[in-house]
């Protein structure tokens, strides 16, 4: 083996593979993002409101989903669920299992988000004339929603980073796709190169997006 | 009611049991062990050193938290396992040592983010009554205000050790014999045909034990750090 670093061969060679890998690993990642979201804020309202049955419900979801591995999670997706005759396939369990996680983390986001807001300003959407459900969307989600924007956003990157967890069920998201390019071409260190920096790319990018997104969007008044 | 108990614990069930309470679960917990000690002794030490206003330094550090902390960390574990040995042979680690070394690089990024703030919220009077007793840089960190800072650290150590028996399961994606990879090769073990195996699929009861088993030990520890952390704001 002629091991000579040239990263800039490698990614000559295997820029299609790989681009599929990222559009693949995006695909899983926006899909999950969306719904874990509104997992988070029906979940999370309902919590928050105690909503009988749901609440309880909910909060076993949660701690279930927080305490046990998210490793153990795909496997048991991936591996149980055909004994059941629940058989999906790769692509479906590569989303679910992340929204599935990320909607369980993001009901507590949610939750504490809503229960921040004050109660004056629920009695206020009341005096106005909206109904419970009219005050939730008017009053309480665009202020409890902006409230657990920056844990619900840690959320949304920890998605992205777990969807590399799919290697175990081979679906050809971006770390599957470079573990298994550096198996066949024996470049290895250039394939775990160009991993980290584009994980890296996404997760910081992300991150900076979201401080600029955060200024925008806080409440006037506690900014 | 017996006839229901023996319902529940078919035969097959002992020998997985044993297997992986024996195998599996001291991997885990060894795992877990060394790596949480690693990353809270290094990450105190960055995250303290990270407090000394000499731009070499921060870079360094901040450099190493956040590539971290940025870094999947499957990812992490394959650049231990597979980048170490193709930069140098003698860097070859088998898959529970990569395993640690990886959630070490992870965790001590962590705990090194949460020093700092720890250390930086003790109030500069402590650092003048230290100094005022002739302590230097070093004996003022380690006597005085690292002590103090660690109260304020306990709840996410607590947070810091459910991540890591978690993600000690990354092990046995390269193959270590960790909880979830000893429930797996007992899984299909059963699906052999007699002797070996019974020629049945039983995954999910036994992926199901070993989520039962994760909760048992994670669901106290996330309780605890719940309430350190209310009992500390």
């Amino acid at each position: 083996m002629l091991a000579v670093y040239d990263l800039w061969a490698f990614v000559a060679e295997n820029w299609r593979e790989l681009l599929d890998g990222l559009v693949n690993t995006l695909k899983v990642s926006l899909i999950a993002i969306a719904g874990s979201a509104v997992i988070g804020i029906v979940l999370g309202a309902a919590r928050a409101y105690r909503v009988p049955v749901v609440s309880q419900l909910a909060a076993v979801y949660v701690e279930v989903i927080r305490n046990t591995p998210i490793l153990v999670q795909i496997f048991m997706i991936f591996f149980a669920l055909p004994q059941l005759g629940i058989r999906l396939d790769a692509f479906t369990v590569a989303w679910l299992a992340v929204m599935i996680w990320g909607g369980a983390f993001n009901t507590e986001n949610f939750r504490a988000g809503f229960e921040a807001v004050p109660y004056r300003y629920r009695e206020a959407g009341y005096a106005l004339g909206f109904g419970g459900v009219a005050t939730f969307l008017n009053v309480t989600l665009p202020i409890g929603g902006r409230i657990a924007l920056p844990s619900s956003i840690n959320t949304y990157i920890s998605v992205v980073k777990n969807t590399s967890l799919m290697y175990v069920i081979g679906y050809p998201e971006l770390t599957t796709t470079a573990i298994n390019i550096a198996n066949l071409t024996l470049e290895t260190l250039e394939a775990l190169t160009v991993l980290a920096l584009v994980y890296l790319t996404l997760v910081w990018g992300l991150s900076a997006a979201i401080r600029l997104l955060e200024r925008k969007l806080a409440i006037p008044e506690m900014r | 009611m017996s006839g229901a108990v023996l319902a529940l614990f078919p035969d097959w069930s002992g020998p997985v049991v044993h297997y992986i309470l024996e195998v599996g679960l001291p991997t885990t917990l060894r795992i877990s062990a060394f790596a949480v000690l690693g990353a809270t002794v290094i990450g105190i030490l960055l995250g303290t050193l990270l407090t000394i206003e000499f731009w070499a330094s921060k870079t360094a550090i901040r450099g190493y938290i956040e590539v971290f902390r940025g870094l999947p960390i499957l990812v992490t574990v394959f650049l231990v396992y597979f980048g170490l040995p193709a930069l140098s042979p003698e860097l070859e680690f088998g898959p529970v040592p990569a395993t640690i070394l990886a959630l070490i690089l992870w965790g001590s990024a962590q705990v090194a983010e949460a020093t700092r703030g720890a250390v930086g919220s003790i109030p500069r009077e402590q650092h003048e009554a230290a100094a005022a007793l002739g302590f230097g840089w070093v004996g003022r960190h380690v006597y005085v205000i690292v002590p103090q800072a660690l109260r304020r650290l306990l709840p996410p150590l607590v947070s810091l050790l459910v991540n890591i028996i978690q993600n000690s399961t990354l092990a046995a994606v390269i193959g270590g014999i960790d909880l979830l990879q000893s429930a797996k090769a007992q899984t299909e073990r059963l699906t052999f045909f007699p002797p070996a195996g019974i020629g049945e699929i039983h995954a999910v009861e036994i992926f199901g034990f070993v989520m039962l088993l994760f909760f048992v030990i994670s669901f106290p520890l996330t309780r605890l750090a719940a309430y350190l952390e209310r009992r500390l704001a």
